[in-house]
């Protein structure tokens, strides 16, 4: 194994030149979408219109974002997503945990099929639990609430935090579970006690991962609600969409707003994002 | 002491279990069921129709364009996301000033969510002022306005683009991460060699990376099945139907049409589809863990 430290520093040659060249003009490539909504929201529409979305403004036009923030739709919206976002997030969590020490701690036989079977169970197409889930929701009258949105969510979030937790929870040595026992500790002592206190930095892996997943996700809200008092902001942006249809800037300073939790998560902890997102991959 | 693990192991896998058997595992099986029925989404009641839904797929000229769509968009899933996040992170794996925000930038598209990632990319296929088509008007020194999202030749292609440029943060991170684990003596033995950069990347390299190859062709693959988001915001499955995908055409039947028998019977197939590329992933996985512990 090498770490980019022990790497050789590469001397400037025209090779190094030409690779660091590219590397810049592939990320202006991959900035310039980013840089549009961003350019978009501080222009007026009549400017945009005009073609001239893709300049440096002489000034600051920020009416497209007292627009959004003044809309009582957007506030709704906002509001909704949190409502869904935090418990779904922290609930999900919370179940990895417990399943997961189990599988880490207690194992038992069959043990590796379960685990296999819930673990698969975050890389199938939602599509293909559609149909059904509307069903019982619409049987107990809880379309048009926000409580089937935090109920799936938190139900397609234990794959991925079964993992991540069992992998955790995998590399805390058995000799400290077995001590605590010895000691009269209780398992559930040692779950709350030992493992969750130094499992935190694998909490906030699934935290920010749940976080940006919930917030992002546009399929369960357009199924499960159908009134503007309980969509999400995803669905808003879309139902805004009509509402502003030439007004670009209101358009683009919204989907800025509505990324901006997500885009504070990603930049703060995205060394934990990061390696959430390959443990998930990989380590299946 | 048995007894116990045995008491705690049923009382911590109780609420993960049950919630998880609840709304995921009764629904995929209930999903067999409703696609023997007729049910439309609103009565209670539904009629057993046998194998009529799977019969009508048969004959289902939307279903055959979105099982192409569907195979046309897992193809540039393994093409595009892959060979540009390979690319990516092979450039990236030395010490290069500023390397961390290059990474930053290539993986900033991923924290956004696809119904943002379609409104950008709309504007930048938007006809009259979209910087595509502006593009094109410099180089060509003519006025150029084609409406790449309203064209049924264009519009999957469109959004499939936009989806890559998403998904190849994800795949150059995996390569990353595979590239940590290629032994650095190994390296200095081509240096000592006298191999040249590129005989490097070919020879030795690339070979290594076939494990992080497998992870991430997997990934783009079963995440290309999921393709819905961003298609549902950009183009609506349109025009024609001419950019709809499964995901799309059993969200169209169940919830547009209200056939929600039907829409079962669609995403059955879906399911057993994703079930054949899972099954794969995770045998390759196996294999990985064993030749590479």
């Amino acid at each position: 194994m090498r770490s980019m430290a022990e790497r050789q520093a590469f001397p400037l040659t025209p090779w190094t030149a030409a690779l660091i060249a590219m590397l810049i003009m592939l990320a202006v490539l991959f900035l310039t979408p980013t840089v549009g909504v961003l350019l978009s929201s501080i222009k007026t529409t009549r400017a945009i219109a005009l073609g001239d979305l893709w300049s440096i403004p002489g000034e600051l036009f920020l009416g497209n974002y007292a627009e959004v923030l003044s809309n009582p739709a957007v506030h709704r919206y906002f509001v909704n997503t949190v409502i869904v976002t935090v418990p779904a997030t922290a609930a999900s969590t919370a179940l990895g945990v417990l399943a997961g020490y189990v599988f880490a701690k207690l194992p038992f036989r069959g043990a590796s099929i379960l685990f296999l079977a819930i673990v698969a169970g975050m890389f199938f197409p939602p599509q293909v639990i559609l149909v059904p889930l509307f069903r019982l929701f619409n049987g107990v009258g809880l379309i048009d609430t926000l409580w089937p949105i935090f109920l799936v969510h938190t139900a397609l979030g234990i794959p991925i935090c079964t993992l991540l937790m069992r992998n955790f929870f995998a590399t805390v040595p058995n000799a400290l579970r077995e001590a605590a026992i010895l000691e009269g500790a209780s398992e559930w002592q040692v779950l709350t006690r030992v493992a969750i206190p130094l499992a935190l930095p694998a909490l906030a892996v699934l935290a920010t991962l749940q976080f940006t997943w919930i917030w992002n996700d546009f399929l369960w809200p357009l199924i499960f609600t159908q009134s503007d008092e309980k969509r999400t902001i995803m669905i808003g942006i879309v139902n805004l969409k009509g509402q502003y249809t030439v007004a670009w800037g209101v358009q683009g300073a919204l989907s800025l707003i509505a990324s901006l939790p997500t885009l504070v998560i990603f930049l703060f902890f995205q060394r934990y994002f990061i390696k959430g997102m390959t443990m998930g991959a990989v380590k299946g | 002491m048995e007894r116990e693990n045995r008491f705690w192991r049923v009382v911590l896998l109780f609420l993960p279990l049950s919630v998880f058997a609840v709304f995921v595992v009764w629904p995929l099986f209930s999903s067999f069921w409703y696609s023997f029925t007729d049910w439309n989404g609103f009565n209670p009641d539904y009629a057993f129709v046998g194998l009529d839904n799977y019969a009508r797929i048969w004959t289902d000229r939307l279903f055959y364009g979105a099982i192409i769509n569907t195979a046309m968009w897992m193809v540039a899933a393994i093409v595009l996301p892959t060979l540009l996040g390979l690319a990516l992170a092979l450039l990236l794996d030395r010490q290069i000033r500023g390397a961390r925000i290059f990474k930053t930038i290539f993986y900033l598209p991923i924290c956004l969510s696809a119904i943002v990632v379609g409104q950008i990319w709309t504007w930048i296929y938007q006809p009259d002022w979209g910087l595509l088509n502006a593009i094109i008007s410099f180089v060509a020194g003519e006025p150029f306005t084609h409406a790449w999202l309203a064209r049924p030749g264009s519009a999957l292609w469109s959004v499939i683009v936009a989806w890559s440029w998403q998904q190849t943060g994800l795949s150059m991170v995996i390569y990353l991460a595979g590239l940590t684990a290629i032994p650095s003596d190994l390296l200095e033995v081509c240096d000592i060699e006298g191999a040249t950069p590129w005989q490097r990347i070919r020879r030795v390299v690339v070979p290594l990376l076939i494990p992080s190859t497998i992870v991430v062709i997997a990934l783009s693959v079963i995440n290309s099945l999921k393709g819905f988001d961003i298609l549902y915001i950009m183009t609506g499955g349109g025009p024609f139907h001419s950019s709809d995908t499964l995901a799309m055409h059993m969200y169209n039947e169940s919830f547009k049409k209200y056939l929600m028998g039907y829409g079962s019977a669609i995403s059955v197939v879906l399911f057993l589809i994703a079930l054949v590329i899972i099954g794969f992933y995770f045998r390759q996985l196996k294999r990985i863990d064993e030749i590479y512990g």
